[in-house]
C-alpha cells in the first residue's frame, strides 16, 4: 500500500509522500482500480461519506474507488508528465485538490482518472463507450478549488484584472476565468450540454446500432461536442489546480512552487487570451478585410470634422493592430473635414473587429467652428462592410447591370481638359447600390477598385437577404442598423467616451480618438455572446 | 495625303523622312521624378515647412481656377502636392509629421519649391511638373512637347480589348497607334495583344518618339511595339491592307476653340497634338480615308474625337464618301457620357 502521510490543516488536506516514486505506485494503483471497476455496477453511490470527513490514508483508496465507480468526476486536466512534475517536487507529493473531498465529492480535480477511464474506454468496445458517455454530461458538474472557489466565482469577485506584467495571482486568474466564460459563451455552453445529454441517452439506446450511419452520425457529433466540452473544462480545472497550488503554497511557504504557479498562471492567461479572441472572432467572415465607411451626419462643418476625427481614428487603429490602411473615396467639406470617406482595412480579422463599430457615433464639444464657443453635438454614421476572399460565393455581377459614371466631369471633356481627377461612381442599376472611388491616379484603376467596393456591397447585400430568410441568423451582427447609436464621446462639459450597448467606458477620449478601440470592440463582442447566452437560456 | 501634309508643318518644314528611332541627343527624354535616384537629402522639418508654403498656395487658389477656365481647385491641387511629396520621397509611404530625421529626396528641396510655384503660378500641369501621368495601369512618362493621356482614352484600349477577345486573329494581328504621343494606346493594346500580336505607333513629333521609346522598353514591349517618326500613314507604306486595327487619338480641338482653352491646356501642352483645324475635323477624315487603305477586311478601328458632333460627321462622311468600305459605324460614348469614339469594322 502507498506510504501516504497525511497532513491536516484546518482548511483541506494535502497529502505528502516522503518518496519521489510514489508517484508511478500512484498511477499503477490507479490503473489496477480502473480495472477492477469494469465489472462494478455503474449506478453512482452516495459519496456523502467522504464529504464530511478529512481524508485519512485509508480513506484515499476508497475514495479513488467510489470515484471510479461514479464516473462522476472525471474532470481530465493535467497531463501525466505535469502531475508528475508535481508529484515529484521536492521529493514530496502534493495532490492538489484533495481537499474538495470534504465538500463537493462531483467536482474532485483527480488528474488521471479520467485520462485512465478515456483509453479504457476506447479499448474496450462499445459498453465502455456507452459507459463513458453516460457520464459525459455530468461533465458540467461545477468544477471548484479546495475552498469551493469556482470559474463563475472568481468572475463574480471581481478582482481587479491588471497588466501581465505585475505578479498578481488574482489579477491573472480573473483574466482567465473571464476568458473561460467568454469561450464558454462562444460555444453556447447552456445549449451544449443539453445537447450532449440527448446525444448521451441516444448512445446508450440498445438499439442504437441498428442504424449504423445515424448511430455513426450521433457518436461522431458526441464525439466533436465532447471534445470542444473537455477542452472548456481542462482550462477550467488548470486554472483551479495553479490556485490551490497557490495557495497551498503560501501555507507552506514556499515561494519557488508560489512563483513556479503563478508563471504558469501567466502562460495560461495568455494561452486563453488567444482563444477567447478565437471564439470572438469565430464569425463566418471574421477574418475578412474589410471597407470601413464614415458619413458625417447633419449639422454642416462641425459633423464633417466629426467625420474626419472618426475616419481618422479607424486609420490609427487599423495601423495599431499592423493593418494596411488605403483610402478609397474621400469627399471633403466645403470649410473642413469630410461629408464621406471610405477606408480599406487589409489584415486578418480585419471585420470581425470592425463589425462592432457599425451605428452611429456621436460627439459633444466646444465646435472650434462655432466664434460664440458654444456646446455642439455632432453625429457620424459608420458602416462596415467585409471583403469576401476567394473562397465565398460572391454575387455575379452584369456589365450590363451597370451605369459608369466620370464624377466631377465638366465641360466638353477629351483634349479640352488636364485634370488628375479620374474619380468613377458605379451604379449598379437593377439595386441602386453605387461605389465610388477617387483615390487612384487613373480612371482605370479608380473603376477597377470602385468595383471591389460595388462587390463587396452587393456580397453583403445578399447576405443580409440569405439571413433575413434564415430567421436563426436575424440577430447576426451584419444585420445591426446603420442609424442606432452606439457610441458617445464626450469633450466638454466632462471627458469620456461611453459605449451605449455595453455601458463600457474610457475617461481619456484622446486616446480613444488615437485608435485605441480594441478594448471597446472586445467588450461589444463579449456582449453580444451574452445576449446570445440569455437567448438561449429563454428558448430552453 | 494633303491633309496629312498640313499637319506635317511642324517647324514650318514638311518632314517626310521615317525613321524608327531617334538618334538626336537633343530628344533624350526626361526621367519621371518617381524613378530618379533618392540623391537629395533633406530633414522631414523642412519637407514640413514646404509642405505647407505649398498647400498655403493651394489653399489661395480656392475655386478662382474653376470659375476661370475650369482648372483645378484647392482639394485637387492638395492631392497632387500629396502625390507630388510621394513620387520625391525615397519611400512614398513616409510619413513626413514624424519628428525632425533626415530623409532622401528624388528632386531637390529646392526644385521642389520651384515645381509648385510653377503648379500654382504658371497653370503647368501636374504631369508635367512629376514627369509622369498614371494612365490606366501605367505610369507613363510624359514631358512638354507630348499629350498628357486623356483618362477618356483608357477606354479605347478596353473597347480594343473586348473586339480581341471576340475575334482572337485580331489579337495575332497587326496595330498601328497614329499619333501616339506618350505610347498610352500602343502600350495598352500591345499589353493586350496575343503572341504574334504587333502595334507600329508612329508621331511626326521626334519629341513623341522618344517618349514613347522610352516608355516602351520601361515596359519591356520593344519586340511588340515599332516605334516610327513621321506624319499618320507616311511610316506605314508598303503595309497597306495589313492591319487588324487602327486606333488614334488625333488633334480634334476645332482650331476657334484653342484660344480659350484650360490654362494648363493651351500654354503648356503642344498644340501640334490639340487643334484640330477649323471644325477640328481635319485630321480625323485623313484617318478615316487611311484606314479604308491600310485595314484588312474584317479589320477594326477606334477614332476618338470632340464629340457628338463629330461622330456624327464621321459616321456620314464614312457611310457617304466611303460607301460599302466600312461596317459596324458606331458612337460609343465615355463616362461623362458624351459621344465620345468612333469605331467600325473594314468590311
Amino acid at each position: 500500500m502507498l506510504s501516504l502521510i497525511l497532513k491536516k490543516s484546518s482548511h483541506r488536506s494535502s497529502l505528502v509522500s516522503p518518496n519521489p516514486c510514489t508517484s508511478t505506485n500512484l498511477i499503477a494503483l490507479l490503473f489496477s482500480f480502473l480495472l477492477v471497476d469494469k465489472d462494478s455496477s455503474r449506478r453512482p453511490n452516495s459519496p456523502t461519506s467522504c464529504q464530511k470527513h478529512s481524508i485519512l490514508a485509508s480513506a484515499l483508496s476508497s475514495f479513488l474507488l467510489n470515484t471510479i465507480r461514479n464516473q462522476s468526476g472525471p474532470h481530465l486536466c493535467l497531463s501525466k508528465s505535469r502531475y508528475n512534475s508535481y508529484l515529484n517536487w521536492r521529493g514530496k507529493v502534493l495532490v492538489s485538490g484533495f481537499g474538495v473531498l470534504k465538500r463537493q465529492f462531483g467536482g474532485c480535480h483527480s488528474a488521471l482518472l479520467p485520462r485512465f477511464v478515456l483509453s479504457c474506454s476506447s479499448n474496450q468496445g462499445l459498453e465502455n463507450l456507452r459507459r463513458f458517455c453516460s457520464f459525459s454530461a455530468r461533465e458540467a458538474a461545477k468544477l471548484s478549488t479546495s475552498d469551493g472557489l469556482t470559474v463563475d466565482g472568481i468572475v463574480a469577485s471581481k478582482w481587479a484584472i491588471v497588466d501581465e506584467s505585475e505578479s498578481d495571482w488574482k489579477s491573472h486568474a480573473a483574466a482567465i476565468a473571464q476568458s473561460i466564460q467568454i469561450v464558454k459563451k462562444r460555444l453556447q455552453w447552456r445549449k451544449l450540454i443539453v445537447r450532449l445529454g440527448l446525444l448521451s441517452s441516444e448512445l446508450n439506446k440498445p438499439d442504437l446500432w441498428d442504424d449504423p450511419e445515424h448511430a455513426g452520425r450521433i457518436s461522431r457529433e458526441h464525439g466533436s461536442l465532447m471534445g470542444k466540452m473537455k477542452e472548456v473544462n481542462a482550462f477550467e480545472q488548470e486554472l483551479l489546480e495553479h490556485i490551490d497550488m497557490i495557495k497551498l503554497a503560501r501555507e507552506e511557504d514556499d515561494i519557488d512552487v508560489e512563483s513556479e504557479s503563478l508563471k504558469a498562471l501567466l502562460q495560461m492567461r495568455i494561452n486563453i487570451k488567444e482563444k477567447e479572441l478565437e471564439a470572438l472572432l469565430s464569425g463566418e467572415h471574421d477574418t475578412c478585410c474589410c471597407y470601413i465607411e464614415v458619413q458625417a451626419g447633419a449639422g454642416g462643418t462641425e459633423s464633417m470634422d466629426w467625420a474626419e476625427m472618426v475616419t481618422k481614428m479607424y486609420k490609427l487603429w487599423a495601423e495599431r493592430r499592423g493593418y494596411t490602411v488605403t483610402v478609397v473615396d474621400q469627399m471633403p467639406g466645403e470649410i473642413a473635414g469630410i461629408k464621406r470617406a471610405t477606408i480599406k482595412v487589409y489584415g486578418e480579422y480585419a471585420y470581425g473587429y470592425a463589425k462592432a463599430e457599425v451605428g452611429v457615433h456621436r460627439l459633444v464639444r466646444i465646435s472650434p467652428f462655432d466664434s460664440g464657443k458654444r456646446r455642439h453635438t455632432s453625429f457620424a454614421a459608420v458602416a462596415v462592410i467585409p471583403i469576401l476572399g476567394d473562397g465565398f460565393t460572391h454575387v455575379q455581377i452584369n456589365e450590363s447591370d451597370l451605369r459608369i459614371e466620370r464624377f466631377r466631369a465638366g465641360g466638353a471633356g477629351g483634349q479640352h481638359v488636364n485634370t488628375t481627377e479620374s474619380a468613377v461612381r458605379i451604379v449598379h442599376v437593377p439595386t441602386g447600390v453605387t461605389a465610388t472611388c477617387q483615390n487612384e491616379r487613373s480612371q482605370h484603376l479608380n473603376k477597377a477598385s470602385a468595383m471591389e467596393v460595388l462587390q463587396s456591397r452587393l456580397d453583403q447585400l445578399e447576405m443580409a437577404r440569405r439571413e433575413q430568410m434564415n430567421a436563426q441568423h436575424t440577430q447576426s451582427l451584419t444585420n445591426i442598423s446603420w442609424g442606432n447609436q452606439i457610441r458617445t464621446y464626450v469633450l466638454h462639459p466632462y471627458r469620456m467616451v461611453k459605449d451605449l450597448r455595453t455601458n463600457y467606458e474610457v475617461y481619456d477620449p484622446d486616446s480613444v480618438l488615437e485608435g485605441e478601440l480594441d478594448d471597446f470592440m472586445l467588450s461589444y463582442l463579449s456582449a453580444y455572446l451574452d445576449e446570445d447566452e440569455k437567448k438561449i437560456s429563454v428558448s430552453l | 495625303m494633303k491633309l496629312g501634309l498640313t499637319r506635317a508643318c511642324f517647324g514650318c518644314r514638311p518632314i517626310c523622312y521615317t525613321t524608327s528611332l531617334p538618334s538626336s541627343t537633343l530628344n533624350k527624354p526626361q526621367i519621371p521624378i518617381f524613378l530618379r535616384p533618392p540623391a537629395y537629402s533633406a530633414t522631414s522639418l523642412d519637407l514640413r515647412k514646404w509642405h505647407e508654403w505649398a498647400k498655403g498656395l493651394a489653399v489661395s487658389v480656392g475655386s478662382s481656377f474653376a470659375d476661370a477656365d475650369n482648372g483645378p481647385d484647392t482639394n485637387l491641387l492638395c492631392r497632387e502636392l500629396n502625390w507630388l511629396l510621394q513620387d520625391s520621397l525615397e519611400d512614398p509611404k513616409h510619413d513626413i509629421r514624424q519628428s525632425n530625421e533626415s530623409l532622401m529626396l528624388r528632386t531637390s528641396l529646392d526644385d521642389l519649391y520651384h515645381l509648385w510655384k510653377q503648379r500654382i503660378e504658371q497653370r503647368r500641369p501636374f504631369q508635367y511638373i512629376v514627369g509622369c501621368e498614371h494612365w490606366r495601369d501605367l505610369v507613363l512618362s510624359v514631358q512638354e512637347g507630348v499629350l498628357i493621356p486623356r483618362p477618356e482614352t483608357e477606354l479605347i484600349v478596353d473597347m480594343a480589348f473586348d473586339e480581341i477577345s471576340k475575334n482572337e486573329s485580331l489579337g495575332q494581328g497587326l496595330w498601328a497607334d497614329m499619333g501616339t504621343g506618350s505610347g498610352a494606346l500602343a502600350i495598352g493594346i500591345g499589353r493586350t495583344l496575343g503572341t504574334r500580336g504587333r502595334v507600329i505607333a508612329t508621331d511626326l513629333s521626334p519629341v513623341a518618339v522618344s517618349v514613347t521609346t522610352y516608355n516602351v522598353s520601361r515596359y519591356g514591349l520593344q519586340d511588340v511595339i515599332e516605334v516610327k517618326q513621321g506624319s499618320w500613314f507616311e511610316p506605314l507604306k508598303g503595309f497597306e491592307g495589313k492591319f487588324a486595327g487602327i486606333v488614334s487619338n488625333p488633334p480634334y480641338i476645332p482650331s476657334e476653340h484653342i484660344p480659350k482653352l484650360q490654362a494648363e491646356v493651351g500654354r503648356h501642352e503642344p498644340t501640334l497634338a490639340l487643334d484640330g483645324g477649323v471644325g477640328g475635323m481635319d485630321y480625323l477624315i485623313h484617318l478615316c480615308s487611311g484606314a479604308a487603305t491600310m485595314l484588312r477586311g474584317g479589320g477594326f478601328f477606334m477614332f476618338e474625337t470632340n464629340g457628338e458632333e463629330q461622330c456624327k460627321l464621321i459616321i456620314d462622311f464614312m457611310k457617304n464618301e466611303l460607301a460599302g468600305r466600312f461596317c459596324n459605324l458606331n458612337a460609343v460614348p465615355d463616362f461623362s457620357d458624351i459621344q465620345r469614339f468612333v469605331t467600325g469594322v473594314r468590311r
